[in-house]
């Protein structure tokens, strides 16, 4: 078991950081390759201002149009999205870890604080599940694969929170949290969850259409 | 999914076994290090049997309590007269490239890797209390 355990927290996370980065790179070459043979003109007005415009003026909250128009919806997904970095990359154990494979480390959130924000994580996944559910609009474009990554994503979560309480099962639930956290990294170029690369692609584009062609806003 | 009450079903039954799971065991009475040498410890101490592990390391007290000679592990010398927080402080520095908490994980976790048997995961040495 611990040479299992040993191969799952060493080798196995350098393979899953390789495919995750590798694959949304070659979707990235893939992307701007179909671009270039489909619609070349495309590349005659992105503009780098532009593009940074639109991804900026979509990151900050509420400011989009469609945001204010849906703000419940919205407020969470917005607050979903900042932690599901905010805690993986500032997480203390996460950080001891790190330091002890690079010798670099930086500032950890406290844990307590890091705890609820995890129940946070994981409510919020709940409240995409039942918004499947209950919004009819939503519930029409909804297929089992969604439930599936929606559990997927919750999995590293819900098992980092019951492996730091360590109330149940210690040893099996931190090889899950530790194997569902790498297959989570190694779907995303496989999945919707692409959209991590081709939501900023989108916003390039629309921005330059919208900013350089027609002189509008696109948010 | 047809029946997307059965995902409701399964949040519910995952929910129901962790409560189960919640009923806490009496914290035994554990044999652990102190961590008093760390500025404010996040961690329960780790838990460590002195005496069993003196027998694991067949009776070879140097194998934790090491000597080292400019940058030479001295064989046949021990220094269990001094804390390991003596020589390893809490920051890496010139004199410590090894700094306290991954001096103490690498000789732990190392050993229970490199033997095939004892605690590798946080919370199986830093058990709660
Ligand atoms: C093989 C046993 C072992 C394992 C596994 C282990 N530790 Fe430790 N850890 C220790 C020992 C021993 C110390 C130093 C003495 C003490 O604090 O109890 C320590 C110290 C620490 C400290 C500094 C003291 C403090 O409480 O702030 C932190 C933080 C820490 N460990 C976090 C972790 C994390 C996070 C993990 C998992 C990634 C981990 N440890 C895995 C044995 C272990
Ligand atoms: C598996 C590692 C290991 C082995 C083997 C080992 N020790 Fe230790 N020992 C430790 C650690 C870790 C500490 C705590 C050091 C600290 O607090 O800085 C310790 C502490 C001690 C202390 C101080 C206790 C106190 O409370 O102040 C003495 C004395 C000691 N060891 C003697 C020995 C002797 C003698 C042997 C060989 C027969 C031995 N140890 C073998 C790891 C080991
Ligand atoms: C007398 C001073 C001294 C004491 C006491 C001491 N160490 Fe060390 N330790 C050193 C030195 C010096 C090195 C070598 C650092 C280097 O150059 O890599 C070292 C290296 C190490 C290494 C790295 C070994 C390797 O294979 O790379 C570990 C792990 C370690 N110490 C853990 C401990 C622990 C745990 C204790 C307490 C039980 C302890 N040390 C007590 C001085 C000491
Ligand atoms: C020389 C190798 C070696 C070193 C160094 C070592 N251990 Fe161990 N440890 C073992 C082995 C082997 C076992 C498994 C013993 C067994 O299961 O009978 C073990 C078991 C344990 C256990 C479980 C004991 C039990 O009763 O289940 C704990 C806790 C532990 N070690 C903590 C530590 C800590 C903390 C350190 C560092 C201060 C450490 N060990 C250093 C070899 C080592």
């Amino acid at each position: 078991m611990n040479s299992f355990i040993a191969f799952i927290m060493g080798p196995m996370v350098w393979i899953s950081f390789i495919i995750f980065l590798g694959g949304l790179t070659i979707k990235l070459v893939g992307i701007l390759k179909a671009v270039r043979q489909k619609e070349p003109y495309i590349y005659s007005y992105v503009t780098l201002k532009h593009s940074l415009r639109s991804i900026g003026a979509w990151m900050i909250p509420f400011f989009p149009r469609s945001a204010r128009m849906s703000p419940v919806y919205y407020g969470i997904s917005y607050l979903f999205h900042v932690l599901l970095f905010l805690v993986p990359l500032f997480l203390a154990s996460h950080i001891v870890l790190i330091n002890e494979a690079f010798q670099i480390s930086w500032p950890a959130l406290n844990d307590q604080v890091a705890d609820w924000l995890t129940l946070g994580v994981i409510a919020a996944l709940i409240f995409f599940a039942v918004r499947r559910v209950m919004v009819p609009e939503v519930k029409f474009l909804t297929g089992a694969m969604d439930y599936v990554l929606i559990l997927l994503v919750m999995l590293p979560f819900l098992t980092g929170f019951l492996a730091y309480h360590q109330w149940i099962a210690y040893r099996w639930i931190t090889v899950i949290h530790i194997l569902s956290g790498e297959l989570v990294l190694i779907i995303i170029p496989f999945s919707r969850f692409s959209h991590m690369l081709t939501a900023p692609l989108t916003r390039a584009y629309m921005g330059s259409e919208f900013g350089h062609v027609r002189q509008a806003k696109d948010w | 999914m047809t029946h997307p009450f059965r995902f409701i079903l399964c949040l519910a039954v995952l929910l129901a076994a962790v409560t189960t799971g919640m009923v806490s065991y009496a914290g035994q009475d554990l044999e652990r290090l102190d961590s008093w040498a760390f500025e404010s410890p996040r961690r329960p101490g780790a838990v460590f049997p002195h005496d069993d592990h003196i027998f694991l390391a067949d009776d070879d007290c140097s194998v934790c309590h090491h000597v080292y000679e400019n940058g030479e592990l001295v064989p046949d010398e021990s220094s269990e007269d001094l804390y390991c927080s003596d020589c390893h402080s809490l920051k890496p520095a010139p004199d410590n490239p090894m700094p306290l908490e991954a001096a103490y994980h690498k000789l732990c976790r190392d050993c229970h890797f490199d033997q095939g048997e004892g605690p590798v995961l946080c919370g199986e040495c830093h058990v709660k209390e």
